[in-house]
């Protein structure tokens, strides 16, 4: 067995001063050889070949369900291959289980952040390599070198904080923090900044460039273009789990890139189509809750109202509030030009009002249960008949979405927690289309999801628009907001500050005013 | 939950296909014990001693059925075995009162609704967590029972009653026919109305149930209310069977029922279960107390086998969940 011998002196050694493989600059770290990974009958990833240079920033681009995750997870140990070869600085190495991958210097920052949300900031930075003198713990001493490590990575984050009172971005950081006091010769990020704001992604790249500096080899795998642009040195494209090629970042450009991930062009993709406006759906006036203050703003049949702001600007509380899962408490909501009390969800959904939210996993879902109880789960006492459910029409419903929405899986009875993310957002929709309602809020239903996934979601917008339907789209993507909506109202620490006709300001206007400049 | 959310990937298992799979693995290992002790024993396979076993398992099948409902909810009810105990004692107290019978049942099994509907108003009012609220009237419950008493027990005279648990129909015990009129309701309950969906949804993801527009207040309630019911439906029967009211009966029987609801392939972290699961689950523990018996194995070993086999038969699950993944 080739390589393990290897691992039992890396690991004598101890983590931090492990897989010090001095591997000169821009000659290969990790080479990838016809590496395949089969569940079953279905190929995940098909034989790829992919070279790692040393020191190079490597972007993976590629629509979900492309064979990103499963690259990541062979990569990291988290899954064994199928076939192929994994050669870790000019020899074939195992990569069977986690363990061995951390040794020898690989690590992943997930989107979701795995870490403790219980313990400080500085305990989570030490997990599992916990300074120790005597048997205890020397805390305050983690506490200070981890404060150390954030400062002069330039965060401005408290180590002795609870890790789980940081945003979801700051949480992120932390985990980018932890991978890089450990030795780490080869980084994956698995799309970072999905729930980070403009600053905070800004401090992450920096980090990223400065790893960079250090000789570490950065893996970057993102939907955004214009970040794989601005960081990689070159890119590699993911299409039905085949390795469809790697470029260098100078030889290529967006269209080229997303010709190959989708096989369509980048103009199919914003998908705009303009409506007469109708009839007023909703009004507020002033209304106030947790999160949000004096917001008024109105949504016609036919219009998509975008709410741009960065995270944390009360947008969300503003949609959960319209939505009766937080009980207003001033203001005024008024439903077809009737004054309405929504008390609670149930409510919102009877009058009318359909909520995708803003985190899939958290609110939006029920990861282990399968994709079709989801799918049916707003509408189960229409289809009960009598006592029992119809189960013809419950499986007739579950179908009738899958095959509408594209939702590639082998059948309803699949768990939702086994679909990629815009396979998950469109149970999500799935959800709501079969339930019916006259205003659709979208709270960032494209966080997550590939390109391809991005368009056919636009072009349903334009298909409920058509239906007489009005859509709230919250996003924090500025081009979605911007590109889609008839009216753009930008939120700032709980208020609405600015309003704007479609395409009337230009991006850093509406920018400036989000971030109160 | 958290292992189940990480991983990801892909290579799903069909849930219903798994389920029936599993149904059919504890009833081969049923038939199998059963099959066993036929050869192991003369005494197994005599009409006395099957209907001795069915009695036996009769009580915590249908404690199991009113826990699974509401571990899938990803809550847990400890106080069953005290609601046995305590309702005994009320159905004796009432039929020693001169209460009419069927006005002493109606009665017995309205307190089980209440006490039911005291836990899912400490969980949801109060926030407490289930474990919590129930430990609490485990214990009290008891305490409440004794009071009553006086520490001793109350005899019940009324014949009618007690003679229902010794009685047959169709050369099968009646105990066991009641196992039957539970499961078949549970089971159009759990797996064919839409109450059950919502069980099962508000386990995986209470706030995505909530935002969906499910009732989930109304469906923890629902849960334990049907927990604390089915206990004191087995109050009921045990009442019948020993012809007394005594609160410190039933002690333990909680474990018994979280066991065979475990066996038959429920979750502790919610949104996994079945009915027939935990049918199956008490008939085999009741076939090992039995068997055990029969062959003469010491009662304290008999503690340890089924410990061993709760984590044997859960570590096979869990390994099957995993490779079908």
């Amino acid at each position: 067995m080739p390589g393990l011998d290897e691992v039992s002196d890396i690991k004598s050694d101890g983590l931090r001063t492990a897989a010090r493989h001095p591997v000169p600059k821009g000659e290969p770290i990790l080479e990838m050889r016809a590496l395949q990974k089969k569940y079953g009958a279905v190929e995940a990833l098909k034989p790829a070949s992919i070279t790692f240079l040393s020191g190079e920033v490597h972007a993976i681009v590629g629509e979900n369900g492309a064979g990103k995750s499963t690259l990541i997870k062979l990569l990291t140990g988290v899954i064994r291959r199928t076939s192929g070869e994994i050669y870790w600085c000019g020899k074939p190495v195992q990569l069977d289980n986690p363990q061995e991958a951390i040794a020898r210097g690989i690590n992943a920052v997930h989107q979701e952040v795995v870490l403790c949300p219980h313990l400080s900031v500085a305990a989570n930075m030490f997990l599992g390599d916990e300074i120790n003198s005597a048997g205890l713990m020397r805390k305050r001493a983690m506490t200070e070198a981890a404060q150390s490590v954030l400062d002069d990575l330039g965060f401005n984050l408290p180590a002795a904080a609870t890790l789980g009172s940081l945003t979801i971005g700051q949480q992120q950081l932390v985990a980018t923090a932890r991978a890089a006091m450990r030795g780490t010769q080869f980084l994956i990020f698995d799309e970072p900044t999905a729930y980070l704001t403009r600053q905070e992604s800004a401090q992450l790249f920096r980090l990223i460039r400065r790893l960079q500096g250090e000789g570490v080899t950065i893996v970057y795998i993102s939907h955004r273009m214009e970040e794989v642009f601005e960081l990689a040195d070159r890119v590699s494209v993911l299409r039905d789990g085949t390795h469809v090629g790697t470029r260098k970042i100078g030889e290529t450009n967006d269209a080229e890139l997303i010709t190959l991930m989708i096989n369509r062009t980048i103009e199919q993709i914003y998908h705009k189509e303009h409506f007469q406006a109708g009839e007023t759906i909703l009004e507020t006036r002033g209304l106030s809750g947790p999160g949000f203050e004096d917001v008024s703003l109105t949504v016609r049949a036919g219009e998509i109202v975008g709410l741009y702001g960065l995270i944390g600007a009360g947008r969300s509380e503003f949609a959960l509030g319209l939505y009766g899962r937080h009980a207003a408490t001033a203001g005024e909501v008024y439903w077809q030009g009737r004054k309405v009390n929504i008390a609670n969800e149930r409510k919102a959904m009877d009058l009318g009002i359909a909520l995708a939210p803003e985190s899939r996993r958290d609110q939006g879902l029920c990861l282990n249960l399968p994709i079709g109880l989801n799918i049916n789960l707003p509408i189960f006492s229409r289809l009960t008949r009598g006592l029992t459910i119809n189960r013809l029409k419950e499986i007739e419903n579950a179908d009738r979405q899958i095959r509408d929405l594209k939702i590639k899986t082998p059948s309803r009875r699949v768990l939702a927690s086994a679909m990629s993310g815009g396979n998950q957002q469109k149970i999500v929709i799935g959800k709501w289309l079969s339930h019916g309602a006259k205003l659709f809020i979208f709270d960032e239903p494209t966080v997550g999801v590939d390109v391809g996934t991005k368009a056919e979601i636009y072009r349903l917008f334009a298909r409920l628009l058509e239906n007489g339907a009005g859509i709230i789209l919250i996003s924090s993507y500025l081009p979605e907001v911007y590109e889609l909506s008839d009216r753009l109202h930008v939120f700032r620490r709980g208020r609405l500050v600015a309003s704007h006709d479609y395409r009337a300001a230009s991006h850093e206007e509406v920018l400036t005013q989000a971030i109160g400049v | 939950m958290s292992a189940e959310t990480v991983e990801s990937g892909t290579g799903p298992a069909p849930r219903k296909g798994v389920s029936i799979l599993f149904g059919l693995t504890l009833l081969g290992l049923l038939l199998f014990l059963w099959l066993l002790l036929g050869l192991a024993t003369n005494s197994f396979w005599t009409p006395n001693n099957i209907s001795n076993l069915l009695r036996q398992g009769a009580m915590t099948a249908i404690l199991a059925v009113g826990q699974t409902f509401v571990i899938i909810t990803a809550g847990i009810d400890l106080s069953v075995g005290a609601v046995v105990g305590f309702t005994s004692v009320i159905v004796a107290w009432l039929l020693a009162a001169g209460v009419p019978l069927w006005i002493a049942i109606i009665l017995t099994l309205a307190f089980g609704v209440l006490i039911g509907a005291f836990h899912a108003f400490g969980i949801v009012r109060m926030g407490l967590p289930p474990f919590i609220i129930t430990l609490a009237t485990l214990t009290s419950l008891r305490g409440i029972g004794l009071l009553i008493t006086n520490g001793s027990t109350i005899s019940i005279t009324n014949e009618a009653f007690t003679n229902f648990s010794r009685a047959d129909f169709l050369g099968v015990p009646s105990l066991f026919w009641m196992v039957i009129v539970v499961a078949i309701p549970a089971y159009v309950f759990l797996h064919l109305s839409r109450f059950g969906r919502y069980l099962f949804a508000v386990g995986s993801n209470s706030e995505a149930a909530r935002l969906s527009g499910v009732n989930v207040h109304r469906t923890i309630y629902l849960a334990y209310i049907l927990s604390s019911t089915c206990a004191a439906f087995v109050g009921l029967l045990l009442a019948s069977r020993i012809g007394i009211g005594n609160a410190t009966q039933a002690e333990g029987w909680e474990l018994q029922a979280i066991a065979s609801s475990v066996i038959g392939g429920t979750s502790l972290f919610g949104a996994v279960g079945s009915v027939h699961g935990p049918l199956l689950g008490a008939f085999i523990l009741a076939t090992i107390n039995n068997g055990a018996n029969l062959l003469n194995v010491n009662s304290f070993w008999q503690r340890i086998i089924t410990g061993v086999l709760i984590i044997v038969i859960v570590y096979f699950d869990q390994l099957r969940r995993r490779g079908a993944r």
